[in-house]
């Protein structure tokens, strides 16, 4: 079976040198090279774990081992900036290897991934390995993903977290948790994906025009998180990760096993992390805490060669700490909260209680895939999953009630897809499939509370077609979607006596999408891509009404909102100049039609609470434009400087506003040092970066309850190396960030209005492979 | 071949009548228990000469959004002296339900803050919660001369009743959740 890893794959050539075996006489040796340049990798360690040697590639990135015995033979491969990968083989006879390394990748984020399964796409997508992950093992999804250009992320405080893909999040990108599109309460700006990143070992973010062949509401890009096949490898095999955080006093430890056992392969990974209160340069953030505790279960099965099977079950349960003292009554405390120095309620001691105001949400998905090889051009893939979301929302109450949630809502999910594929002749390669998927929202009626969202059943069933033509120098990639919806909602009304009513929704949609790559000069690529989306209004849109706590405002839906529809181009160009300086460029320009927001309402409605602004889901037309560019230089072997810059701005081009809500620009720079060998360490890395966040300029002073915060920059440091401990491989970490513990707020984090970001923090940490 | 493509042709129906007896129809939800909301706040002021009591009242029946609240002043006579009760209903539920139950019962994290913008009227708290700490329920204010203004009424969760001032009526140091936040008006005669 192929290892079908993400920075790097093999070729194992088994050369029959020497036919006839002879003890302890054989020779194992290879060649590690470049993917993308074919270029030989020097420095690459090279180590075997049975015999406990070790070797580094030559200036020709040639290795060898003399005077090996037969069996069982593991081999480690690892370089500066990929992760450690192993091979396993039965030695039997002289064996030389060629070893692919994808350096490049991880000068720009960029992982190629060889194998059957990759559908050729046009879109451009950035990724991190499991390498990146591993060493942002402390953080969350969304965290994790912020060092990709042009991506950005939504907080709540800094646990509560959200990614935000060229301006746009929440039900307006998708996310696949192992190829399953997130079904959760999505729409709430205060709502992270539940997913645990440990579980993957691949991250990817497709900025692209659309997501033709995923079910979801995406109106361009995706985020793909994915899970590795089962390594083909016998024996019991599997990473231990620990980390520490001073901020917030965080432990987190994480455990993935995995065989290749004889009936079927595989994988458990379990994560557990535990953080109390945050601090800002100067105080506590008082019940910042969460605690997270996850499995996933992945079982595979190849019955013969046609026919596999996959099963994978992940549970992600968290409880999340919401800052006491954004906890709100009415907008006379709002302003209050702006002018106060140190927020309300902040204790003068760190805590790992975690009270009310706080989330509790549990995440469940269970996935059944079997795929069968028709011949060597075409497969059949069918996939069922069922999620079971649970989400329930602690406020501060009256007379023991805190102890009662103030939402509560359940979401159960079915969905099916089948999908085809066939490669027809002259390099024509077709996708086509269907997904069916029905979803029962409820709230639970322990809250007390009217709900925020009504209950309703979804049925969503959709079917798309992809074709792509490869020639020599130019990829052209074409596609359409139909999209139907049927929304059964049943609300209860906000008159009272209060009496349940009942509306119903179709919507029909259509998607396309056309992109063209072409390659020129050997080095460069140039990609153009269009495409044409619309996402349904989201239940809250259409219905929410009531008081918004979070943002002290009345949020009014209205249900007779349209869809919108979105027509986004981007045009990207990368490539490299000697194989020194590598260039990465994206140009893109999104119009929506309808775009649904919260328009502030010129009414301040008033309450027994006090007086609250009223803000109305209303449409209007929109436009983003922005660019990202990340640039590497290779100094040399050892020293790499990164830079890179994101550019956005969002238009309300109806009643030429601009849109709230909207990334800040930001640069960032870094400077690599990397030694292969360092005393008994070896692909030792030192970083320095930068990263500098503008003052979003782009709004009127009447658009929010405060003054977008001043620009700020941060600066980080890490240190990483790697150390071969007989069998085991460990991988040490310490990262510095905020380094300068500098005194700043992020437009994109809603705890603004009540406080500080976080202070210095420094992680260590350590990854044992074995 | 064509048994195995028949095994996945089959487990397809069985998943696909799995989903096709997911339900058609939403049952109805559940209307809950609003027991928490808090409708109406009437402040009865009694001369403490004996005479008619006047009921300053705030009155929003269906909660947040629907019709406006219906907002009842009241007229005063000059150089008096009334005792004040606060009384918080709500009348969602029926029979109303009182909240100055669950307020008192908090005591030590409730705490009202009036703010009358005619300075001829004073009020102060007589009352007070475990820790010797003013509540507001009973209070009594006291009118000078003659004058029109508007008397401000917050009831504040978990305020820091230590800090400066606090304790003696001034809400600006006291932080907390707003809960109640009405202004009548007063015409002091």
């Amino acid at each position: 079976m192929f290892n079908k890893n993400l920075c790097f794959y093999f070729f194992l050539l088994l050369l029959p040198v020497v036919s006839i075996s002879q003890d302890c006489k054989l020779t194992v040796s290879g060649v590690v090279k470049d993917l993308s340049t074919d270029k030989p990798i020097i420095f690459a360690n090279v180590y075997l774990k049975e015999s406990q040697k070790g070797v580094y590639t030559d200036s020709l990135g040639f290795f060898k081992f003399e005077s090996m015995c037969e069996g069982d033979l593991h081999v480690n491969i690892s370089h500066i900036g990929c992760e450690v990968q192993e091979i396993f083989f039965s030695l039997t006879k002289d064996t030389n290897v060629i070893v692919f390394l994808d350096h490049n990748g991880h000068l720009l984020n960029e992982f190629k991934v060889e194998g059957e399964e990759d559908k050729a796409t046009t879109q451009e997508s950035q990724s991190i390995n499991s390498k990146t992950i591993g060493e942002n093992s402390d953080k969350s999804l969304a965290n994790m993903l912020e060092g990709i250009s042009g991506v950005s992320v939504i907080k709540n405080g800094s646990g509560i977290a959200k990614p935000v893909v060229h301006g746009l999040y929440g039900t307006r990108i998708t996310i696949l948790n192992n190829g399953v599109a997130q079904s959760g309460q999505q729409w709430g700006v205060d709502h992270s994906p539940e997913i645990d990143p440990l579980v993957a070992n691949k991250i990817t973010v497709v900025k692209g025009v659309g997501a033709l062949e995923y079910q979801g509401s995406s109106l361009g890009s995706v985020i793909l998180v994915e899970p590795n096949k089962i390594d083909n490898e016998p024996h019991l095999h599997g990473e231990a990760r620990y980390s520490f955080e001073t901020n917030g006093l965080g432990n987190g430890i994480n455990l993935e096993l995995q065989q290749y056992g004889k009936l079927f392969a595989w994988r458990v990974v379990g994560t557990l992390k535990k953080s109390g209160d945050n601090h800002t340069p100067d105080y506590y953030l008082t019940n910042t805490g969460n605690q997270e505790a996850n499995i996933a279960l992945q079982l595979e099965k190849k019955w013969n060669k046609k026919w596999s099977s996959a099963l994978y079950f992940s549970s992600f349960n968290a409880d999340l700490g919401v800052l006491r003292g954004s906890h709100i009554g009415n907008l006379t405390d709002l302003e209050e909260a702006f002018e106060r120095k140190v927020p309300f309620y902040t204790e003068d001691n760190f805590s790992y209680s975690i009270n009310s105001p706080y989330q509790k949400v549990n995440h469940h998905l269970l996935k059944f895939q079997t795929k069968y090889i028709i011949n060597e051009k075409q497969w059949l893939d069918f996939t069922y999953a069922g999620q079971y979301n649970l989400r329930k929302e602690f406020d501060v109450r009256r007379s023991g009630r805190s102890e009662i949630p103030a939402l509560s809502l359940k979401q159960i999910s079915n969905f099916i897809e089948g999908k085809y594929r066939n490669y027809l002749p002259k390099n024509w390669d077709l996708n086509i499939g269907f997904q069916i998927n029905h979803v029962d929202n409820t709230n639970l009626p322990e809250t007390g509370i009217l709900p925020l969202i009504p209950d309703y059943l979804g049925f969503e069933t959709g079917f798309y077609g992809l074709i792509t033509k490869k020639m020599e120098k130019t990829t052209f990639e074409f596609g359409g979607r139909y999209d139907f919806e049927n929304r059964k909602v049943a609300a209860i009304s906000t008159e009272v006596p209060r009496y349940i009513y009942r509306t119903e929704n179709d919507y029909h949609n259509l998607s396309a999408l056309f992109g063209v790559t072409h390659e020129f000069q050997k080095n460069w690529k140039v990609a153009y891509n269009i495409g044409y989306a619309s996402r349904n209004p989201e239940v809250n849109e259409l219905y929410s009404n009531g008081l918004h706590q979070g943002v002290s405002g009345i949020e009014e839906g209205d249900p007779t909102l349209n869809k919108e529809t979105s027509i986004k181009n981007t045009l990207s160009i990368k490539g490299n100049i000697k194989e020194k300086l590598f260039v990465e460029g994206m140009f893109y320009n999104q119009n929506i039609k309808d775009y649904i927001y919260l328009n502030p309402q010129d009414e301040i409605r008033l309450t027994i609470r006090g007086a609250f602004p009223v803000f109305k889901y209303q449409q209007t037309n929109v436009r983003l434009t922005g660019f990202d560019i990340a640039t590497t230089y290779q100094a040399s072997q050892r020293f790499t400087i990164t830079a890179k810059y994101c550019y956005l701005k969002g238009m309300d081009q109806t009643n030429d506003l601009p849109l709230i809500f909207m990334p800040s620009n930001a640069i960032f720079a870094e400077f690599d040092y990397e030694l292969p060998k360092l005393g008994t360490f070896q692909n030792v890395g030192f970083t320095v970066n930068g990263n500098y966040v503008f003052e979003q300029k782009n709004l009127f002073a009447s658009q929010d309850f405060v003054a977008p915060p001043e620009a700020y920059y941060l600066i980080g440091l890490k240190l990483s190396a790697e150390k071969q401990l007989k069998k085991l491989k460990l991988n040490l970490y310490l990262r510095a960030e905020n380094l300068l513990n500098t005194t700043y707020r992020d437009y994109l984090n809603r705890q603004r209005y009540f406080a500080d970001d976080l202070g210095f923090n420094l992680v260590a940490g350590v990854n044992i492979k074995f | 071949m064509m048994k195995k493509f028949n095994k996945i042709v089959i487990s397809g129906l069985v998943i696909l009548s799995v989903l096709a007896s997911c339900k058609k129809e939403k049952d109805d939800p559940i209307i809950p228990n609003e027991e928490e909301v808090i409708t109406t706040l009437n402040y009865t002021l009694t001369p403490t000469g004996g005479g008619t009591a006047i009921v300053l009242s705030f009155q929003d029946l269906d909660g947040d959004g629907g019709s406006a609240p219906t907002i009842t002043g009241g007229a005063l006579d000059s150089n008096t002296t009334y005792t004040g009760v606060l009384e918080l209903l709500n009348e969602i539920e029926s029979p109303a339900e009182d909240i100055t139950l669950e307020v008192s019962a908090e005591g030590d994290e409730h705490q009202f803050f009036f703010e009358p913008s005619a300075t001829d009227v004073t009020i102060a708290y007589t009352d007070m919660d475990a820790n010797g700490d003013p509540i507001g329920i009973t209070s009594t204010l006291t009118t000078n001369s003659t004058n029109t203004g508007t008397l401000k009424i917050t009831l504040r969760h978990e305020p820091a009743k230590s800090a400066t001032g606090v304790s003696s009526g001034d809400i600006t140091n006291a932080g907390g959740e707003t809960d109640i936040e009405v202004t009548f008006n007063l015409d002091v005669q």
